[in-house]
C-alpha cells in the first residue's frame, strides 16, 4: 500500500469511496443500457473484443457481433481500448484525479492485462477437454480455461509488485482495482438475472442461504476473530476491530469502515487493508483449484465457499468466476454439462448480502465504542448506515430487477433477446474483471509481510483466516448446498 | 503511520484486557449467531433448494 494511502484521512478516504462507488454506479449502468439497444436491433456495443482460445494467435481476437466483423480482431481491441480510456478518463476527472497521468498509465495498465487475458487463452494454457486438445492439435495442456487469463494478470501484477516496484509505482493511478470490481459487479447484476430467470425457485432459494451468509461472518466469524486479535495475540482495540472486520467480513471496505465508525486511526485500517489484498491473492491462487479437485460434485457449495473465505469484493467474485471455469470444465470432462452463472452468481448473492450490512455492523460497532468505551461528543448516529453502505450494490440491484423483469415480466420477443444483450455487456464485465486482478496483483507487494511489524498483523490473519474462516466457511456452504448442482444445460 | 513506527507501536503496546463491554459483544455475537445458524439450518431441511 502506497504512502500516499497512508497519509489520506478517513473523511477524505469515506468521501472518496462514495464517490467511486457512484462513478461504478454511472459506468456500470452505461455499458447495460448500450448493451440493451441491442434488443431493439441497434447493436451499439458489438465492436468489443472477445478473445477465443487459440494456437494461431492471429485467430485469437474478434469483435463480438459478426455484424462488425470488418474491424477484425485488433481494430475490435483498439476501439474496446478507446471506448474505455474515454469513459474511464472522464470517470477518473468526476473524481478529482489528473486525467493525463491516469490516461498514460492506463494504456500500460490496459496492454499488460488484456496481454496477459491474451496469453492465458493459448491452447496450451487454457485447453481442457480431450476434445478440444485434438482440436487445437496439441497433446497436453494446464487446463485452465479461458478463465486462467485472469490467473495470468494476477501473476503479471505480482511480478510487478514484487520485482519491478518502481514501475508499479508509476502505474498507480490506473492501480484501481475497487473501481474496476465494483463496474464489472454492477454489470454482473444482468448475467446473474438471466441465470436467475431461468430457474425462480432455486434462485429465490439463494436468498435465504444469503441470510445465512450474514449471520456467519459478522456474528461468527467477527466475534472469533476479535477475540483471536485481542487475546492470543495482544492487540489493541483499535487494530483488533479493522483487523476482525477485514479479516471476517468484506476486506478493505469493512476494515475502513469498522476502523472509522470506533473512530481509530485512519493509516490503521488502511495498513490492515494492504493484508487483506495480499492474502486475498493467495486464496485466489489456491481455493479454485482446491475447489474444482474437491466439490466439483458440489458446485454450489464451492460457489458459496468462495464467497465466504475470499474477503475482497474483487477476488471473490473473479475467484468465483474461476471457480465456475474450472469445475464445469471438469464436470464437461465427466460428462456432465451444467448451466453456466449458477456458481459465479450463488458467489455474488453470498458476498452481496455481506457487504449490505457492512454498514450496519460499522454504525453498532461505532455505537458501542462512542456510548461505552471512548466515550465523548463525537457520538454515532444512524446517518452512518446510510453513509457506510456500499452503493454500488444498488447499481447492481437495479441491474438486477431490470433484467429480471425483461427476462420474465415483459414480452416473449424481448425475453428471447436478453441473453444475448446480456452477453454483450458480460464481455466487459470480463475486461473489468481483468484489469481488477492485474491491479490486484500491482498491490500486492509480499515484500511488506516480511517487514518489521507486519509480522505480527499477518500472524493473526493467517491463523484467523486459514485455521478457522475458511474451514467453517467450507461446513457452512456444505450444510446448506450440499446436494444441490446447477441445472443441466440444454 | 510508517514502518519503523509501526513495529515500534506494536512492540510497544500495553496489553488492554478486555473490558465487560467486549466480552458481552463477543458473547452476545457468538451466541446469536450460533442460535441463528441452528435455526436456518432447520429452515433449509423444512424449505429446501427447489430446482
Amino acid at each position: 500500500m502506497s504512502d500516499l494511502a497512508i497519509k489520506v484521512s478517513e473523511p477524505i478516504a469515506l468521501r472518496a469511496q462514495l464517490n467511486e462507488d457512484w462513478l461504478a454506479v454511472v459506468i456500470g449502468l452505461l455499458v447495460f443500457a448500450l448493451a440493451l439497444a441491442s434488443i431493439s436491433g441497434t447493436d451499439l456495443l458489438g465492436w468489443a473484443v472477445t478473445t477465443s482460445v487459440y494456437t494461431d494467435v492471429a485467430h485469437a481476437l474478434t469483435p463480438f457481433a459478426k455484424a462488425y466483423a470488418w474491424l477484425s480482431g485488433g481494430g475490435a481491441l483498439l476501439a474496446t481500448y478507446a471506448a474505455l480510456l474515454v469513459v474511464l478518463s472522464a470517470g477518473v476527472v468526476a473524481l478529482g484525479a489528473d486525467v493525463r497521468k491516469f490516461a498514460v498509465a492506463f494504456t500500460a495498465v490496459f496492454a499488460i492485462a488484456y496481454g496477459s487475458w491474451i496469453l492465458g487463452s493459448y491452447a496450451y494454457i487454457a485447453a481442457v477437454t480431450p476434445a478440444e486438445q485434438q482440436k487445437f492439435g496439441i497433446a497436453w495442456s494446464l487446463k485452465l480455461t479461458n478463465e486462467g487469463g485472469f490467473i495470468v494478470a494476477l501473476l503479471s501484477g505480482l511480478i510487478i509488485a514484487n520485482f519491478f516496484p518502481r514501475f508499479a509505482d508509476w502505474l498507480k493511478d490506473a492501480i484501481r482495482p475497487e473501481l474496476y470490481i465494483k463496474i464489472a459487479i454492477v454489470i454482473l447484476g444482468a448475467t446473474v438475472a438471466v441465470t436467475a430467470a431461468a430457474r425462480l425457485n432455486l434462485a429465490s432459494s439463494l436468498l435465504l442461504r444469503g441470510v445465512a451468509a450474514i449471520v456467519e461472518a459478522y456474528l461468527i466469524y467477527w466475534s472469533v476473530v476479535y477475540y483471536i486479535s485481542r487475546k492470543w495475540f495482544g492487540f489493541s482495540r483499535e487494530w483488533s476491530v479493522p483487523l476482525a472486520s477485514g479479516i471476517s467480513v468484506c476486506g478493505v471496505a469493512a476494515a475502513i469502515a469498522t476502523g472509522g465508525a470506533i473512530r481509530a486511526r485512519p493509516a490503521v485500517p488502511i495498513l490492515v487493508s494492504s493484508l487483506v489484498v495480499v492474502f486475498a491473492v493467495v486464496e485466489v491462487l489456491i481455493l479454485p483449484f482446491l475447489a474444482q479437485t474437491f466439490l466439483w460434485r458440489e458446485p454450489l457449495v464451492a460457489g458459496a465457499w468462495i464467497g465466504l473465505a475470499i474477503k475482497t469484493d474483487g477476488a471473490a467474485v473473479a475467484g468465483g468466476g474461476i471457480t465456475e471455469s474450472l469445475i464445469m470444465a471438469k464436470a464437461a470432462a465427466e460428462g456432465i454439462k451444467y448451466q453456466p452463472g449458477w456458481i459465479i452468481a450463488t458467489t455474488t448473492t453470498v458476498k452481496i448480502f455481506i457487504d449490505i450490512f457492512i454498514g450496519i455492523w460499522a454504525f453498532i460497532l461505532g455505537y458501542i465504542w462512542t456510548n461505552h468505551i471512548d466515550k465523548g461528543p463525537d457520538k454515532a448516529k444512524p446517518s452512518e448506515i446510510w453513509q457506510r453502505f456500499p452503493k454500488f450494490i444498488l447499481g447492481f440491484l437495479l441491474v438486477f430487477a431490470v433484467s429480471l423483469w425483461l427476462a420474465v415480466g415483459s414480452s416473449p420477443d424481448i425475453a428471447k433477446a436478453l441473453p444475448a444483450a446480456a452477453g454483450e455487456a458480460n464481455i466487459f464485465r470480463v475486461i473489468f474483471f481483468i484489469l481488477t486482478f492485474f491491479s490486484i496483483g500491482v498491490l500486492s507487494d509480499f515484500r511488506k509481510l516480511w517487514q518489521q511489524g507486519f509480522g505480527k498483523l499477518a500472524a493473526v490473519y493467517l491463523v484467523s483466516l486459514f485455521g478457522f474462516v475458511v474451514w467453517v466457511g467450507l461446513l457452512i456452504s456444505w450444510l446448506f448446498f450440499s446436494g444441490f448442482r446447477p441445472p443441466l444445460a440444454s | 503511520m510508517s514502518q519503523p513506527d509501526l513495529e515500534s507501536e506494536i512492540s510497544a503496546a500495553v496489553v488492554e484486557p478486555l473490558l465487560p463491554i467486549e466480552k458481552k459483544l463477543i458473547g452476545w455475537s457468538l451466541g446469536l449467531g450460533i442460535g441463528l445458524l441452528i435455526v436456518l439450518i432447520v429452515l433449509n431441511q423444512l424449505f429446501p433448494i427447489k430446482l
